[in-house]
């Protein structure tokens, strides 16, 4: 019975969105509503307006900056959320069903690749965070990247050799870093041009694209310390 | 070619998703779902969308596996 009645919403709740899919327009479709609406504008203005070659990263930065520096904070906040949780709670004593008490011996081949390839990874990240506004990539992207590679190195290496990447003093900064760069940028641009978050006209491409080099420096250094956080609040016993 | 490439990618997600929600062991999940983001991030790739691919295998296959796996560490393994 009760089976039956799951089955039953669940099919009606399927309906309406398999109709919502069949009704909108083909895949490519030049006609749809998204890109008659300012798409168009994007894709043949979009680099001398913004500054970027790269259109996505013209949109997030400059023509939507607002909505980025907005879901910067909802990251942010997803932070603090998880430390409210993860501080002051001690670890749950462990029930050994499957999982052995002392960690398993780490494997010689995962340690050697992940140090034979750290410092590639390194270089990587960088490349796509400062180049975000030419090629596909950015702040985020490179970020999580960063950010993944600290938890590879933490568990390869052990806390105490990465914990130096994230001091305790400096470690509210960097976890702030991209609501900060945001900040300032947004300040900057009230001085210059009048507007939270404005761009310079655009005959000053060059202070343009440093005032997005800024914000993505600061996106990527804030993602990855906000990643590297919660894994090492996780870890700590 | 690059149709059935796609249906094929797409048959496998869904195998994929069937597959997390079954499995009572929660590390099995846990890696079928680092899976999942895996093709996911192929998908991405494949439909033209290479920065969300890049964020989908770092964060999604990368990531969020081994936060699962700390937390089945400090937990269980057997869902209940």
């Amino acid at each position: 019975m009760k089976k039956a009645l799951v089955a039953a919403l669940l099919v009606l709740t399927a309906i309406p969105l398999l109709i919502g899919v069949a009704s909108m327009p083909p895949h490519g479709d030049p006609d749809a509503p998204m890109h008659t609406h300012v798409s168009a504008r994007y894709i043949e203005q979009g680099e001398e307006e913004a500054g970027a070659a790269n259109i996505v990263t013209a949109v997030i930065l400059n023509y939507r900056g607002l909505d980025t520096a907005g879901e910067v904070t909802v990251i942010f906040t997803a932070l603090a959320a998880a430390l409210a949780v993860l501080i002051g709670f001690p670890a749950p004593p462990k029930d050994n069903d499957g999982v052995p008490a002392a960690p398993a011996p780490l494997s010689p081949v995962v340690s050697f690749v992940v140090r034979l390839l750290a410092p590639f990874i390194v270089l990587f990240s960088v490349y796509v965070i400062l180049n975000g506004h030419v090629t596909p990539g950015g702040g985020f992207q490179g970020g999580a990247i960063l950010g993944g590679l600290f938890i590879a190195l933490t568990i390869v290496l052990g806390e105490g050799r990465t914990r130096v990447l994230l001091p305790r003093r400096g470690a509210p900064w960097m976890q702030g870093a991209a609501l900060l760069a945001f900040v300032a940028v947004g300040i900057l641009g009230t001085a210059l041009t009048g507007y939270f978050l404005g761009y310079p006209a655009e005959s000053q491409h060059l202070v343009t694209e440093l005032m997005m080099l800024v914000i993505e420096v600061g996106i990527g250094l804030g993602g990855a310390a906000i990643f590297a956080t919660i894994f090492l609040q996780m870890e700590e016993e | 070619m690059s149709t059935a490439f796609d249906i094929m990618l797409l048959l496998f997600l869904i195998a994929t998703a069937l597959a997390v929600a079954r499995a009572k062991d929660l590390l099995a999940a846990a890696l079928i779902f680092s899976s999942y983001s895996l093709v996911m991030c192929l998908l991405w790739q494949h439909r033209g969308a290479p920065d969300v691919a890049m964020t989908e295998a770092a964060v999604g296959a990368g990531i969020t596996t081994v936060l699962f796996l700390v937390t089945i560490g400090r937990t269980t393994r057997r869902e209940k």
